[in-house]
């Protein structure tokens, strides 16, 4: 239990699960997958806010976030806010969960799966539109609201390349990646050669410790 | 939701309050009745107007705390309208039960509608029953739940007890009450909502300003939540702590049975 007011908590997460129950009504490819996880709890624990909540997977459909569970985690992790973030947006969580700050109780399998199953989430967005307005009408404003999300990816992809670029390029505030990996390379290398001299020295050290100690 | 029987009893001149009145303890079970049969049909309603939606959360963390399993039997003493019942009949399943108990009839009606509506019908009893004289086995119950009716209990210490007799050991009460806000500030503007807003918005929504002013007073007499959690300790029940929601303007109590 966390020291929060329950009411202002449970209010919270009463409005993220009802959106997530929603997402995942109109992402049916991942019924299926849920289904498999269904009666697995998951607690996370956000150090940054001294904040438990659980995730129920009572079945393919619904979920429940809870933020009092008795009933035993298949995990538990605890972190900060940017681990998490950095964990959800991981196409490699395994590598984030070993080597972020996340601390892990239990079994990391199911933990994992879950992340998979909501990177891959399909949802439909035109349904609900078509369930509201008709199939004319809903079809028309879900294609509007698809050419503004590809615009918005195709703005992002290519503000990040030109800020990329001036901060390169331009401005030399950064050096060049290739530049800076041949440096880290440079380093290790160096680390590597001071690790096996000083190995080296060692030995000889024993050696002459040994000589002095015969008669 | 109610249990219409009365408040704090006062053994050597046989009254009792009613809300800040006082009423000869005979009497008061039918007032108290007399209020909830006015406010039965639209008590829902009223609720979410009156504390603005807030009373579905104030359950969504009971229900939360009360961890309840498939196949258990959960007892909803002053259930009323049924909004808990629906949810616990969701979370036993088929293999469990729950009792949706009220001593009020009209209440009662209006929950066991709701409930056939909602669908919850296979492991739902509907119960007419005084939370003061449970008509259950002993250890029979793994939990009860008492939202928002404690407060209209004549005895509550006779109730806990029937409620501690009839939990399984091991088995939890979840006392859903108001209570004392835990700021001065929050207490005086809690008190201008009760006694002025509340009872406007009865006259408006429910015609009844009367219900709503007894609702606010029956508050009022309410135990606070550390003796409230002293009575229930009194009565039996170990473990027992509570936690404050919006201020304290409600707290939920656990106890459970040794």
């Amino acid at each position: 239990m966390t020291q929060h007011d329950p009411a202002l908590l449970s209010a919270a997460l009463a409005g993220i699960e009802r959106a997530l129950n929603q997402a995942i009504a109109l992402s049916p490819t991942s019924h299926e997958e849920l289904a498999g996880l269904a009666g697995t709890v998951l607690g996370v624990e956000i150090t940054t806010f001294d904040l438990t909540v659980y995730l129920e997977i009572v079945s393919g459909i619904e979920t429940r976030l809870l933020t009092h569970c008795e009933l035993p985690t298949a995990a538990f992790v605890r972190g900060t806010v940017e681990d998490f973030a950095s964990l959800a947006s991981s196409k490699d969580p395994a590598a984030v969960l070993i080597n972020s700050g996340i601390e892990l109780e239990g079994n990391s399998a199911s933990l994992i799966t879950l992340q998979q199953i909501i990177s891959r989430m399909d949802i439909d967005w035109e349904a609900p539109l078509v369930a509201t307005l008709g199939d004319v009408m809903g079809h028309q404003i879900a294609e509007i609201l698809r050419n503004i999300f590809r615009w918005g990816e195709s703005a992002r992809a290519s503000l990040r390349r030109q800020v990329s670029e001036f901060v390169l390029e331009e401005a030399r505030l950064t050096p060049p990646k290739a530049e800076l990996e041949y440096f880290f390379d440079a380093v290790q290398s160096l680390s590597m050669q001071v690790d096996r001299v000083q190995n080296k020295v060692e030995k000889l050290r024993a050696k002459v410790e040994q000589k002095r100690g015969q008669p | 939701m109610t249990d219409d029987t009365t408040s704090t009893p006062h053994e050597e001149d046989n009254t009792t309050d009613f809300g800040f009145s006082r009423v000869n303890r005979g009497d008061k079970a039918g007032m108290v009745r007399g209020v909830f049969d006015s406010v039965a049909g639209r008590y829902d309603l009223m609720n979410d107007l009156m504390s603005g939606g807030i009373h579905r959360i104030w359950k969504r963390f009971t229900i939360e705390l009360s961890a309840v399993r498939p196949g258990q039997t959960v007892l909803d003493i002053a259930g009323g309208t049924g909004d808990l019942a629906a949810k616990f009949s969701r979370l036993v399943g088929s293999e469990g039960q729950v009792i949706l108990a009220d001593i009020n009839a009209a209440m009662l009606t209006v929950g066991r509608d709701r409930l056939i509506d909602k669908g919850a019908t296979g492991n739902v009893q509907v119960v007419q029953a005084d939370a003061q004289h449970l008509p259950f086995d002993d250890n029979s119950i793994d939990c009860i739940t008492i939202a928002f009716g404690l407060r209209n209990v004549t005895d509550k210490a006779m109730a806990m007890r029937s409620m501690l007799r009839v939990l399984r050991p091991g088995g939890r009460l979840l006392v859903l009450e108001f209570s004392k806000p835990t700021s001065a500030l929050l207490g005086k503007l809690y008190d201008q909502y009760s006694f002025q807003i509340l009872p406007a918005m009865g006259r408006l929504i429910a015609q009844d300003a009367e219900s709503y002013r007894y609702l606010a007073e029956s508050i009022r007499q309410h135990p606070d939540q550390e003796t409230l959690l002293e009575m229930m300790e009194t009565a039996g029940f170990v473990n027992c702590r509570y936690h404050n929601m919006t201020g304290g303007v409600v707290a939920l109590h656990q106890g459970f049975k040794a």
